[in-house]
């Protein structure tokens, strides 16, 4: 891997990266309103919309349409707008990228956005559940990428400042778990999201306990690697903030997480010695139901992209403290 | 080129996906009462033919005049979620309903066992909320008002957002399936108590068969839904309490709703406890968790026959050896399926009365729902009725007295836990 600073010098592809995560993180919040509302079979065919070209579609007829049409017509445009900065980002790779292996990260960026793409064709085309799990999933994993190709085409990560701390590779590899227990707890959420209507109640019971599980096991490996980053390395900028930043998403998560299950099921008959049973019933459909769970589910990507940010510059920036050298915390200055 | 080729493996392995998954899950048998009453494989068969001939499947449910249900209204309910150009919305059960209800109606959706109380079983066609006597069945407005409402404390939304139609489409639907679920009890029950195992039960060549499906099990079951608009309980005019009262008149009503409350006429505190806290009894079941809950017992009972019947088998010989074991492989038999069945079953939970110094009205919070309420009872569970049995029979309470335990109830919310409380009646539930 050649990762010598002079041979970075344009700026487009880190900007185009930022732009595409920008543009990329709105999508999964509108996928998963289209979950949440049900609105994926609005539209019967695919890749047209009602015989039309996807972006011959009379843009007044899906303004003022009606709701599960708007959403789910959008979600469309959204994508395909995704994949046009994809391939863009990919030209501006191949042409000023000098590292093979980011091309190739561009290849499959592009490969899996089209893969994702496919997949909602599919759901839609087979009305098929199991292949919208499969699209929850591959969204939040295309996201990651492309934060994965911001952090590639950074300043901190072409021209970096190591830093050399004590128990380096163990931050490194929490810092990896951390990114890939993130992934895992999205699956399980897509899991939940899409049961089949079949499903045996244990099943999902099963996989309700998992996914609350795994957010206390989740939820401890964020703050053990923040703590550990704010008292190790709390100097090296970008793991400075990405470590604050994780722990907020958490706090952030867990009311979510909470409030999702509120708003959907009611306070459970357990919490009601802490919190007051709601006097009326919650109501399907409506504004706190719709926004809270589809905020919980665009959290939990942002939470992904944070974590996969966070263990790709501890990769990069941390460095254990030479043998010989007594001081635990020491900035080695500039790119080795 | 790269493109292509992974557009193809895309394709092909989503096509592989799709393919190994069902789209159109079918009815099932209630195989706790199957399992229970040892109905055979072929009179299984011969049930669930008969259900699919009078009520279609669940992408295709058939309105059977009969019935009186509405074919459009169904139509709308069923099959898998959709909407269409104009915004109007397809497989409605699916949509709102299913995840906690279950294809088939039996409570038994994906996310049942997470939720207390369990969703309602809409199979024996009995509902907590309605506005009818004990033993009728609700009235398309009840079941309105429950979608309408939802049923707070619980995970029941309100569907207040639907629109009317969509509102009636469900309610009739949950119509279908309680009629489905009451006609496939009567013929696990008649098949069970009338016919040999090897006996044909054979609508298609028989119609002596057809006249008892749809006379005899079916007809009662119709009559008891169509009659539900007679059996509304109606407040007597002279004891409804007016909207303005004044407050001595309210203090007074109160004062009496709570003599009753701690007495032995209406002895609310053996089960809602002498705070109201619904700290009374703890061990009762509602109808749904003590029909898993016998099943369970009875299953349990069949160790100890079993243990029963080797100890005779090790002092027989002969003839009723031969017997004894035949009897024992029997056992084990159903001893095995019924712990197959028991593995799918919900666990049983007790049903724990209300509190009801929390001001969280399940059945909803208007006068005229408390008083339902305490006059028919909530079918299916402890909370017996106070009022008459049927128009014109006589009632454990008058209508006037049950408005006074209306006006305490109201009251308890505001009431402070700590006022003296008289000497419970049922001391020795409320001692433990």
């Amino acid at each position: 891997m050649n990762t010598g600073p002079e041979q970075f010098e344009s700026r487009w592809p880190h900007r185009w990266a930022v732009l595409l995560a920008c543009v990329t993180f709105p999508l999964l919040w509108v996928g998963g309103l289209v979950t949440t509302t049900d609105a994926g079979m609005a539209v019967p065919d695919w890749p047209n919309t009602y015989g039309y070209n996807l972006f011959l579609y009379p843009w007044q007829t899906w303004l003022s349409g009606p709701w599960d049409l708007f959403i789910e017509h959008g979600h469309r445009l959204l994508a395909s707008s995704v994949g046009m900065l994809t391939i863009g980002l990919l030209v501006l790779l191949w042409r000023t990228e000098e590292r093979r292996w980011m091309k190739s990260i561009g290849c499959v960026a592009l490969g899996l956005v089209i893969f994702q793409g496919v997949l909602g064709g599919m759901r839609v085309l087979f009305d098929e559940r199991t292949l919208a799990m499969l699209h929850g999933c591959t969204g939040p994993m295309f996201f990651a990428l492309t934060v994965a190709i911001v952090v590639f085409t950074s300043r901190s990560w072409t021209k970096p400042t190591l830093a050399a701390v004590s128990g380096a590779a163990n931050i490194r590899w929490l810092s990896v778990a951390t990114a890939v227990l993130a992934y895992l707890q999205i699956m399980l959420g897509a899991v939940l999201r899409h049961v089949p209507v079949d499903a045996e109640p244990m099943t999902f019971m099963l996989a309700v306990k998992s996914h609350v599980g795994l957010a206390g096991v989740l939820a401890i490996h964020i703050l053990v690697l923040a703590i550990l980053l704010q008292i190790r390395a709390r100097y090296v900028r970008p793991l400075n903030w990405l470590s604050i930043a994780l722990v907020g998403l958490l706090l952030l998560q867990v009311v979510l997480g909470a409030s999702t299950w509120i708003v959907k099921f009611a306070v459970p008959a357990w919490a009601t010695a802490w919190i007051s049973p709601q006097s009326v019933a919650v109501q399907d459909g409506g504004w706190a139901q719709t926004h809270v769970i589809t905020a919980h589910v665009a959290v939990g990507s942002l939470i992904l992209g944070t974590a996969v940010a966070l263990a790709l510059y501890c990769q990069r920036l941390l460095v254990e403290v030479p043998a010989s050298n007594g001081v635990a915390h020491r900035k080695l200055g500039a790119a080795v | 080129m790269l493109s292509r080729s992974t557009w193809l493996v895309t394709c092909v392995g989503a096509i592989a996906v799709a393919g190994c998954s069902e789209s159109s899950p079918p009815f099932r048998l209630n195989m706790t009462n199957v399992v229970a009453k040892q109905i055979s494989l072929d009179h299984q068969q011969a049930i669930a033919n008969i259900l699919g001939g009078m009520f279609g499947t669940p992408d295709e449910p058939i309105a059977l005049p009969e019935t009186g249900l509405d074919q459009r209204l169904l139509a709308m309910a069923a099959g898998p979620v959709w909407s269409d150009k104009e915004g109007g919305k397809h497989g409605l059960y699916r949509r709102h309903c299913v995840h906690c209800h279950g294809i088939s109606g039996d409570g038994q959706g994906p996310t049942a066992a997470i939720l207390n109380p369990y969703p309602r079983d809409y199979r024996p066609g009995i509902f907590k909320f309605k506005s009818t006597y004990t033993s009728g069945e609700p009235t398309l407005g009840d079941l309105e008002k429950t979608l309408h409402d939802g049923i707070p404390g619980t995970a029941m939304p309100s569907f207040a957002l639907l629109p009317p139609d969509e509102i009636r489409a469900l309610v009739e639907y949950v119509k279908y399936l309680s009629v489905r679920g009451q006609m496939e009890a009567a013929l696990e029950n008649h098949v069970a108590e009338e016919l040999d195992a090897n006996a044909k039960f054979d609508p298609a060549t028989d119609p002596a068969v057809q006249q008892l499906i749809v006379k005899d099990l079916l007809g009662p079951i119709v009559e008891s839904w169509n009659g539900a608009k007679d059996q509304v309980i109606r407040p007597e005019d002279g004891a409804i309490p007016p909207a303005e009262r004044p407050a001595g008149d309210i203090a007074a009503s109160v004062k009496a709703g709570r003599e009753l409350f701690f007495g032995p006429k209406a002895n609310c505190v053996k089960c809602h406890g002498p705070t109201a806290l619904g700290d009374g009894q703890q061990t009762d079941y509602d109808t749904w968790n003590k029909a898993n809950f016998d099943f369970i017992t009875a299953t349990n009972d069949k160790i100890s026959q079993i243990d029963s019947l080797r100890q005779d088998l090790a002092k027989a010989t002969g003839d009723e050896a031969e017997q004894l074991r035949k009897q024992i492989l029997e056992a084990q038999a159903e001893y095995g399926s019924r712990s197959k069945r028991i593995a799918a079953l919900l666990p049983p939970r007790n049903a724990i009365p209300r509190n009801l110094r929390e001001g969280v009205y399940r059945g909803g919070r208007r006068p005229i729902d408390i008083f339902w309420r305490v006059s028919a009872g909530i079918p299916g569970t402890p909370m017996p009725a106070s009022g008459p049995a049927a128009e014109g029979a006589p009632g454990t309470l008058t209508q006037q007295e049950i408005w006074q335990l209306v006006d305490y109830v109201y009251s308890l919310p505001f009431e402070p836990a700590s006022m003296p409380q008289k000497k419970p009646i049922n001391t020795e539930v409320v001692s433990k």
